[in-house]
């Protein structure tokens, strides 16, 4: 009989405390799994939302996060400049404001308003209508409008709706403009219940009128593809000094550090309770284990069986207890993690698409690992106390008790 | 080489205790010969399971010399001293510490799987235990589907498992009536028949009987013929 065998027998010999034993191990590992998955998730979420849109680097003023307080004054200068670096292979030229939507029924609705100057590839998604038309000013006014408002306005691809845009808080409420709906969209940035339109950059500056004309929030940038971002952003850098421009990944990075590090910091902390839970769960059950079989292990080494043998059945339960209770984590880690997500992408201004649990690889195998170390860390006294044992007066007191 | 299976020369074993060492063994010297049997008598806390824990390499002495198979038992390193009591020596206890969560083959079986008996050969021997024991029908039960003399039975069976040459018993009967202490004294009277030599511990005189050489100790020391 294999020590693998002996330690099933011994493991399964006690079938009410081995399952508890499992479950404890299987929802501590549970929680561990899921603060592993915490601890990245945002940023994995955030950077495969960046990628996704098609650009690979972002140009702002002075921020990585854009607004409106803080804009790209001479926008058409930069972006011929921008466009004739050979590092560039595209570069949009994108500005946020505001608008008021009015709704025939006298409605009226507060709505994100973006105009782009470009291609902005895969910045949102059609649904139902046409992308904005290649010459969109020629052929009049036309919008996209994301599903939420179209929803919340009843608007279908063709319908009529008025803007009036609100981009430049020094002036006054502006004449509404009517657009004609091209197509329903998904952004890729949404919020839930957020009300999103596109429009080209010349029908925004129609519609808000603002007194800089010329200034740009930002300017997403694709690198060529054989330059790379970090090349492109250095080029950037060296002819508009002025500038912020920044890869995804230096984006990600930085909210790593900054904005995102609070969930870090916790899924750390907790992690690290979890682990000290599951250390002093298996290193319990082992030594009541242990302690009651005081007895057989005395018994198996008069017979013969060396300390190793012993210690090597004790670390096969070790890992029976630890190993299907940290199967059994996975699917429930897995489960609570889709819970939990669901609870925090219900926080207002988080983009539909953006995740907090994000499976990964890399997380699972620190998850094995630690889970491992703690069952070996943890099976250490128990397997102290059985290798240790002075067989002789054991089997006294056995005899005795 | 002395010839002797064991040999004691002035054995002594200490136990420290918080009120005190406690001698338990003392000025022993004592010889075991090859298919022998020995029978070990004397009062409570004389020293008898010390001594039988001695001559079967689980403890070591505090003073003296111990000799298995002419090598110095006390100059051995744990593992060898695994070897010895794995392959050459066998033991019955008093309450058979059998394992609870395995068969009667599973019981006989395990200690040569440790001493890497190959397969077959395991099966044929341990079917072979079981037969000479009288328990061949029993081989699937666990030790709470069987009797006291069963228990003991496969315990005397598993102790002869990797053929030992000194079989070393702790008050065999301790835990049996009458008759089926005579059975079990049946038994390791055939297993000494066959070759084995038999150091037995016991305050049952009809067993003790059995011994063509019967001790008594008292206070730890050997103090000749019962």
């Amino acid at each position: 009989m294999s020590s693998l065998s002996f330690a099933w027998r011994s493991f399964t010999r006690q079938p009410a405390r081995a399952a508890l034993g499992v479950a404890g191990i299987a929802i501590v590992g549970a929680l561990l799994f899921d603060m592993l998955l915490l601890s990245q998730g945002l940023a994995v979420s955030f950077r495969d939302l960046l990628e996704g849109v098609g650009f690979d680097i972002r140009v702002t003023a002075d921020r990585f996060v854009p607004s409106r307080a803080s804009m790209i004054r001479n926008g058409t200068e930069v972006l011929t400049r921008l466009r004739a670096l050979p590092e560039i292979e595209d570069a949009v030229a994108v500005r946020f404001g505001r608008a008021e939507a009015l709704h025939s029924g006298g409605a009226h609705v507060l709505v994100n308003f973006m105009g782009v100057d470009g291609a902005a590839r895969n910045t949102w998604t059609v649904v139902e209508g046409a992308d904005l038309p290649i010459d969109s000013d020629a052929a009049g006014p036309a919008v996209l409008v994301n599903r939420t408002l179209a929803r919340r306005l009843n608007l279908s691809a063709g319908d009529s709706l008025r803007l009036r845009g609100s981009c430049d808080p020094r002036r006054s409420a502006m004449p509404a403009i009517d657009f004609q709906v091209s197509g329903i969209v998904d952004f890729r940035f949404e919020a839930a219940g957020e009300y999103a339109t596109v429009t080209t950059l010349s029908n925004l500056l129609r519609a808000c009128s603002p007194t800089d004309r010329d200034a740009v929030t930002m300017f997403l940038v694709a690198s060529g593809p054989d330059v790379g971002p970090d090349a492109a952003v250095r080029a950037i850098s060296g002819v508009l000094p002025g500038l912020n421009p920044f890869t995804n990944q230096q984006f990600v990075d930085r909210l790593q550090t900054a904005e995102f590090s609070y969930f870090r910091q916790i899924s750390f902390a907790l992690a690290t309770i979890t682990l000290f839970f599951a250390f002093l769960l298996i290193a319990t059950l082992l030594t009541v284990s242990v302690n009651q079989r005081l007895g057989e292990v005395a018994t198996l080494r008069a017979l013969g069986f060396r300390r190793k043998r012993v210690v090597a059945d004790l670390l096969w339960e070790s890992a029976l207890l630890v190993g299907s209770g940290g199967l059994l984590a996975l699917p429930l880690g897995a489960a609570l993690a889709f819970y939990l997500d669901g609870i925090l992408r219900q926080m207002p201004g988080i983009p539909v698409d953006l995740h907090f649990f994000v499976f990964q690889g890399r997380a699972t195998i620190v998850y094995a690992m630690l889970l491992a170390g703690t069952g070996l860390l943890a099976a250490s006294y128990p397997v102290y106390l059985a290798a240790r044992l002075p067989i002789a007066a054991t089997l006294r007191r056995e005899f005795t008790s | 080489m002395s010839g002797f299976l064991v040999e004691a020369r002035d054995l002594h074993k200490v136990f420290p205790m918080p009120a005190g060492p406690v001698v338990a063994v003392q000025e022993v010297c004592l010889t075991i010969d090859p298919g022998s049997y020995t029978a070990v008598q004397g009062p409570s806390g004389c020293g008898k399971s010390t001594l039988l824990h001695l001559l079967g390499c689980v403890e070591t002495p505090t003073a003296g010399t111990l000799l298995f198979d002419g090598r110095e038992v006390g100059a051995l390193r744990d593992a060898e001293r695994s070897r010895i009591r794995l392959n050459h020596i066998g033991f019955v206890f008093q309450r058979f510490f059998l394992l609870p969560m395995l068969t009667a083959w599973e019981n006989i079986e395990l200690p040569q799987n440790e001493a890497g008996v190959a397969r077959a050969e395991r099966r044929a021997h341990t079917q072979e235990l079981l037969e000479y024991v009288g328990l061949e029908q029993r081989a699937g039960h666990r030790p709470s589907q069987l009797s006291g003399g069963e228990m003991q039975r496969v315990a005397i069976a598993r102790a002869l498992a990797n053929r030992p040459r000194l079989l070393l018993a702790d008050e065999p009967t301790g835990e049996l009536d009458e008759a089926t202490g005579e059975q079990i004294g049946d038994l390791i009277d055939r297993v000494h028949a066959d070759g084995t030599a038999i150091v037995v511990v016991t305050h049952n005189p009809a067993l003790a009987r059995r011994a063509a050489r019967q001790l008594t100790m008292r206070g730890g020391r050997l103090v000749g013929p019962a």
